[in-house]
């Protein structure tokens, strides 16, 4: 199983019975409600009046709150901070105790956006004297969902995929190792003189186009610039010749050594496209070699 | 009287306390898909340097060991300590040889291909948003203490 990325990073509230019967005894006095409200209610079997206006959820938008932290350190002057042990058996134990009370309903969730005219809302019932309760006294009886990760199962092709390429690679590696213990194996897939000359063939073209180079470079030094400057003395022709063989070569030495350095390479690793690697001897097979 | 108005601004407070604490979550969880999203994306970026450039051409050969020069570091994690929780930023030095402060990226060839600059960038992105979450994650941190405290000495009055 794989966890795949979160898509929805929205904290998600489900409301409560509590919540839920409040609102809709204190319902004639809302003018709008947020959708997602007005969709929980229903959906539990409430009404709701004509003459609420339900908002979209782009007609809501919030700010953050800001804290007055002065404020907060004065009420909280006298409140000792407690080890975090404490703190969890308590949460622990307000939560059963919620489950016992109060069980949530099913369906719809609240978004922080409700939660936010809910806050506004209740501002508004506490000032007009109609109620005596604040936010947080409702939400502790509310289930709050955390966004998440899924959870996905991988792909069985693409499983069998990297099993194969796996196999393969242990395999060849298997193979290079005991490539010098086993005689029978030692040219398994070099063993055709074709592929050696081939390869040799490589190499030689390499060191061919180096020496070629080299030549026409001291042929530019030795003639080309005694044409084009005039007479010169025959000495400092080929000072001149050799001085421009020496910066040719230099910059192909490094190409070459690169080269060679990949024929390498490629000489060690067997060939990839091979479903079975050759039987040589005709009585020995490979083992396939897999942790 | 006044144990009222106190019970009312206490209340209020931890009504944006609560908001706030959605509001830090959100942020938090955006965050982290943010870091997952740049990672991801700088180590696709270094894979397709190895595919292009061979096997060889990125590897931890070229790194510096310990008997290496040794150099100032490029990065570093300062902590801002102007609010309650601890604030930390990412405090990046300009590349000067002279004076020590190497570019890493140099290790591993003089021209570095583009896809290793882009891997670089993203890598570096991804730690200053992680610098962001875990100020996001301390201030969090204190806003869920504040409301545990403000929750007893609401319960206590």
């Amino acid at each position: 199983m794989l966890k795949s990325t979160i898509v929805d990073t929205r904290v998600r509230l489900r409301p409560s019975k509590k919540l839920l019967a409040l609102l809709d005894a204190q319902k004639e006095h809302f003018e709008e409600m947020p959708a997602n409200v007005a969709k929980a209610l229903k959906d539990n079997g409430y009404s709701l009046p004509t003459s609420i206006k339900v908002l979209k959820e782009n007609e809501l938008v919030y700010k953050r709150p800001t804290i007055d932290t002065k404020l907060l350190t004065k009420l909280t002057a006298d409140i000792p901070e407690v080890p975090l042990k404490s703190q969890v058996e308590d949460v622990a134990n307000g939560e059963e105790a919620d489950d016992q009370q109060e069980q949530t309903v099913k369906g719809n969730f609240l978004y922080l956006n409700d939660i936010h005219w809910l806050r506004d809302t209740l501002d508004k019932l506490r000032q007009q004297k109609k109620i005596n309760i604040f936010l947080y006294e409702l939400l502790e009886n509310c289930e709050l969902i955390l966004p998440e990760n899924e959870f996905k199962p991988r792909n069985p092709e693409l499983e069998a995929r990297c099993q194969r390429l796996r196999d393969e690679q242990h395999n060849r590696e298997y193979h290079k190792m005991t490539k010098n213990v086993d005689a029978t194996l030692k040219n398994v897939p070099e063993d055709t003189i074709a592929y050696q000359l081939k390869s040799l063939n490589k190499q030689i073209i390499a060191v061919a186009q180096f020496i070629f180079s080299v030549a026409a470079g001291f042929t530019f030094g030795f003639f080309g610039v005694n044409l084009m400057v005039g007479p010169l003395p025959f000495g400092f022709r080929i000072l001149l010749g050799v001085i421009v063989a020496l910066i040719i070569a230099l910059a192909e030495m490094y190409f070459l050594a690169k080269k060679l350095h990949e024929y390498d390479e490629v000489l060690d690793a067997p060939k990839r496209k091979k479903p079975e690697p050759p039987n040589v001897s005709g009585v020995q097979n490979i083992k396939p070699h897999v942790d | 009287m006044s144990t009222e108005t106190d019970r009312i601004a206490a209340g209020q407070l931890l009504d944006s306390l609560y908001l706030d604490m959605f509001h830090l979550i959100e942020a938090h969880t955006q965050s982290r898909i943010d870091i997952e999203r740049t990672n991801s994306s700088g180590a696709i970026l270094l894979a397709r340097t190895k595919f292009q450039q061979g096997g060889q051409a990125i590897s931890t050969a070229q790194i510096p060991t310990e008997n290496s020069a040794e150099f100032n570091a490029l990065c570093r994690v300062v902590s801002v300590a102007e609010k309650k929780w601890a604030e930390i930023s990412v405090e990046r030095h300009a590349v000067d040889k002279e004076k020590g402060y190497m570019e890493p990226l140099h290790w591993f060839s003089v021209l570095p291909p583009l896809s290793l600059r882009n891997a670089m960038d993203k890598f570096k992105k991804c730690i200053e948003i992680v610098a962001e979450s875990t100020n996001v994650q301390r201030e969090l941190s204190a806003v869920l203490s504040g409301i545990d405290r403000l929750r007893r000495s609401v319960a206590l009055q």
